[in-house]
């Protein structure tokens, strides 16, 4: 090629180059962006499927019409993923309404702006716990509570009375209840295809790890403990995890206890058993009473508090909350929308308004589940919040936590044959002290 | 309309330019190489910035602690030395090569059977191949579906009833640590056999029939004209079969994803779903992207070191 030819061909790289770094804006630095209003309304994201976003979409459409303010709300279903993208071009949404959970995340990655909850109006009708809960490790508020549940246990009524067993009150009557329920034949159809428990046994999203959480708290153990100061410790090889992950694996290894395939099931896999009459037995959240009142009736199945270990009956409390991103610049709206969603008007309309409840228990002591729902099944719900009910540390990253236990219980129960409790718990404690120590969070 | 010559004067009377012939040649060539330059800047363009930028930025983030928020900290090989140095990323490496080298060479022989099976131009097998083409076609996640439905471990599923009916089963398939990953790579290889048949399919309408008839006067056996007639002519179809189905196996993902999410107890966990459990379900961008880099180095090897061993069996 002679000299020219070079030269034309080296400008039409260089041209290339240059109008794809102006696409791309290459050579922005890596400091956080400055917050500003971008004239836009203000923009909210949640973590919601279809029938969630119906409930969003329903109540801020009442909170334009109450106070002017336009909202661009979006359900986004791969919540963390999306933020990360959004995150990557320091741009979040103005507003988050996520799991309470994420707060340890989010306050590790920068993403979130700290809160005077003197500012929220009605601070006082949330509950000290639920404001204790949106703290971050160095002792500052990044969240505002918005919704609260707890696990409740559905049990498919109708089998049991036809078996004629009891309510189960502990851990061992459960477990003769799924046997019986798998070996009974409790929809009389004269097959062998009915199963005890629904279990998410996966360790996708740490699935396993979050269902068995509470089983192991009623034997009194936990996967890590709280030193104070923001320090934790694991505490997963005790002999009260022991005993919680023993009865775990003993129902992953009696045949039909629970549900085939449970070791690799997600909640989308799982739940289908219980809501097409295969398994019997469930531990899960209210906000499938709406799909199992469609799939099986509402008298088909049962709502109590779970039975109890050799502890107690604690459960695994959830919630969300309301968190104001770095990027936000809009503080006159962020104030009104929070007003909003957590007064009686915003909490009672994310229960009713959509096809799905976004606000499961409220956090304003002004509102009452049972009353606004009309129905006793959410008592039952709101007592085992109140009365046993435990919530993972939100201060730190517990994702990865979860995730470690999740991976360590599927290989203990993975293998029936193996005397394995004892030194796969081990290698937990190990794997959580590891994280916590990356997450400057060990004691 | 008016027709213009396409070729350079000089081409058409060579007797006449004498010495000007080549540097004409050259400013025509130039041009011309503009010309195909700013045709390609669009492609180019795009090219660049969903791809090469992307793959650039990528690189960039493995050498750093990803926090867009916080500002990145530049931390240089220690997201290399965490993924090289973590035994799960190793147990996903050896998952993969066994995957890999499973559902390629499944993927091969079924596909070259496959191929010899249904050569001809006869319409019933065009409808057949058609037929067994669907599964490429078909969304790897719908395939995962239909394979979570097919290996249900339970008497009453449908390839458990198929087993007991001779006397085997039940197999806990995708739920037992010793068979979930052998129960994934025949998904692997029923996805990817058909795709294998087109292209050897294409290699055998090359094969020249005559040295079939001449085989067939000297006295040859099947095998013998498989042997010495056939495979050597399919050489480049297989090589290209191979390179891709490299290429392929080292990034599965969707149907392990699909099928078992890595489980259970870790025994079918790949490459790619650590990578994606790192990066975006505990955050870790820095060691996802050098867990990505290292994968494109892999990549790069392996394709690079099929085409040379190819080539160098070519010469021989």
């Amino acid at each position: 090629m002679d000299s020219k030819t070079m030269s034309r061909s080296r400008a039409a790289v260089a041209l290339t180059i240059a109008s794809a770094a102006v696409l791309t804006g290459c050579g922005a630095g890596s400091s956080a962006p400055a917050a500003t209003d971008d004239g836009q309304p203000i923009e909210v994201w949640a973590r919601a499927g279809t029938d969630a976003a119906t409930t969003y979409a329903a109540l801020f459409k009442d909170f334009t019409a109450k106070t002017g303010v336009q909202v661009n709300f979006q359900g986004v279903p791969d919540l963390d993923q999306q933020l990360q993208t959004r995150a990557a071009s320091k741009k979040l949404p103005d507003i988050v309404i996520n799991d309470s959970a994420a707060l340890g995340n989010y306050t590790a990655q920068g993403y979130l702006q700290k809160l005077d909850k003197s500012t929220v109006e009605g601070n006082d009708k949330i509950a000290g716990s639920l404001w204790d809960e949106a703290k971050g490790l160095d002792g500052a508020t990044y969240g505002v509570p918005f919704s609260r549940q707890t696990m409740v246990t559905m049990i498919r009524k109708d089998w049991r009375e036809k078996l004629g067993l009891p309510v189960p009150k502990t851990q061992e009557d459960l477990e003769k209840l799924a046997t019986a329920f798998a070996t009974q034949d409790p929809d009389g159809n004269g097959q062998a295809d009915t199963y005890g428990m629904t279990v998410p046994g996966s360790t996708e999203r740490g699935y396993l790890g979050w269902w068995a959480s509470s089983y192991i708290w009623q034997d009194g153990g936990a996967y890590l403990k709280d030193d104070g100061d923001g320090k934790y410790a694991a505490s997963a090889s005790t002999a009260e995890v022991q005993k919680g992950v023993t009865w775990i694996k003993q129902q992953f290894c009696t045949p039909g206890n629970t549900q085939p395939g449970a070791l690799t099931a997600a909640t989308s896999v799982a739940s289908p058993f219980f809501q097409t009459g295969k398994t019997g037995i469930i531990l899960t959240g209210p906000y499938n009473f709406a799909s199992f009142d469609t799939a099986l009736g509402k008298d088909a199945y049962e709502v109590i508090e779970a039975p109890k270990g050799s502890v107690d009956n604690t459960v695994l409390a959830e919630g969300e909350n309301i968190y104001v991103t770095a990027s936000n610049g809009k503080p006159e709206q962020t104030k009104k929308v929070i007003n909003y969603l957590v007064s009686s008007d915003g909490q009672k309309a994310g229960m009713t308004a959509g096809k799905q409840p976004i606000v499961r228990v409220p956090v304003n002591a002004d509102v009452d589940a049972a009353t606004v729902y009309n129905d006793p099944r959410w008592s039952v719900v709101q007592d085992a919040l109140k009365d046993s009910s435990k919530a993972f540390p939100s201060a730190i990253n517990f994702v990865p936590i979860k995730q470690a236990a999740a991976e360590a219980l599927n290989k203990i129960v993975s293998d029936c044959g193996a005397d394995n409790v004892g030194s796969g718990l081990k290698d937990l404690d190990t794997a959580i002290n590891d994280e916590l120590t990356s997450q400057n969070a060990k004691s | 309309m008016t027709v213009t010559p396409t070729k350079p004067a000089e081409t058409l009377n060579p007797a006449a330019g004498g010495k000007q012939a080549p540097s004409g040649r050259k400013r025509g060539n130039g041009k011309q190489l503009l010309a195909i330059w700013l045709f390609l800047v669009p492609a180019a363009v795009l090219g660049m910035y969903f791809k090469f930028i992307p793959m650039v930025e990528g690189i960039r983030l493995s050498l750093f602690k990803v926090q867009p928020f916080l500002g990145d900290v530049f931390v240089g090989f220690d997201n290399y030395v965490s993924v090289l140095t973590d035994a799960r990323f190793m147990d996903a490496l050896g998952h993969t090569v066994v995957l890999g080298l499973t559902q390629t060479l499944g993927a091969l022989v079924v596909g070259f059977v496959l191929a010899l099976l249904l050569e001809g131009q006869a319409r019933s097998l065009w409808v057949l191949r058609t037929a067994i083409f669907l599964p490429v076609v078909t969304a790897l996640a719908v395939v995962g579906e239909i394979w979570r439905i097919l290996y249900f471990p339970t008497p009453d599923g449908p390839l458990n009833s198929i087993l007991s009916s001779v006397g085997l089963g039940p197999l806990q398939f995708l739920n037992g640590t010793d068979t979930a990953l052998w129960s994934i790579a025949v998904v692997g290889i029923w996805s990817g056999a058909p795709y294998n048949m087109v292209i050897i399919l294409a290699g055998l309408t090359g094969v020249d029939r005559s040295l079939y008839e001449s085989a067939g006067v000297d006295g040859a056996t099947v095998w013998q004209r498989l042997r010495y007639i056939t495979l050597p002519a399919l050489r480049p179809s297989i090589v290209i079969v191979l390179t891709l189905a490299a290429i392929r196996s080292l990034r599965s993902f969707t149907e392990v994803y699909v099928l078992t999410g890595g489980g259970p107890a870790g025994s079918t966990e790949v490459w790619m779903t650590r990578m994606y459990s790192l990066g975006f379900q505990r955050n870790d961008i820095g060691v996802a992207s050098a867990a990505a880099v290292l994968l494109l180095l892999v990549t790069l090897l392996l394709t690079v070191g099929t085409q040379l061993l190819a080539r160098r069996k070519a010469q021989r």
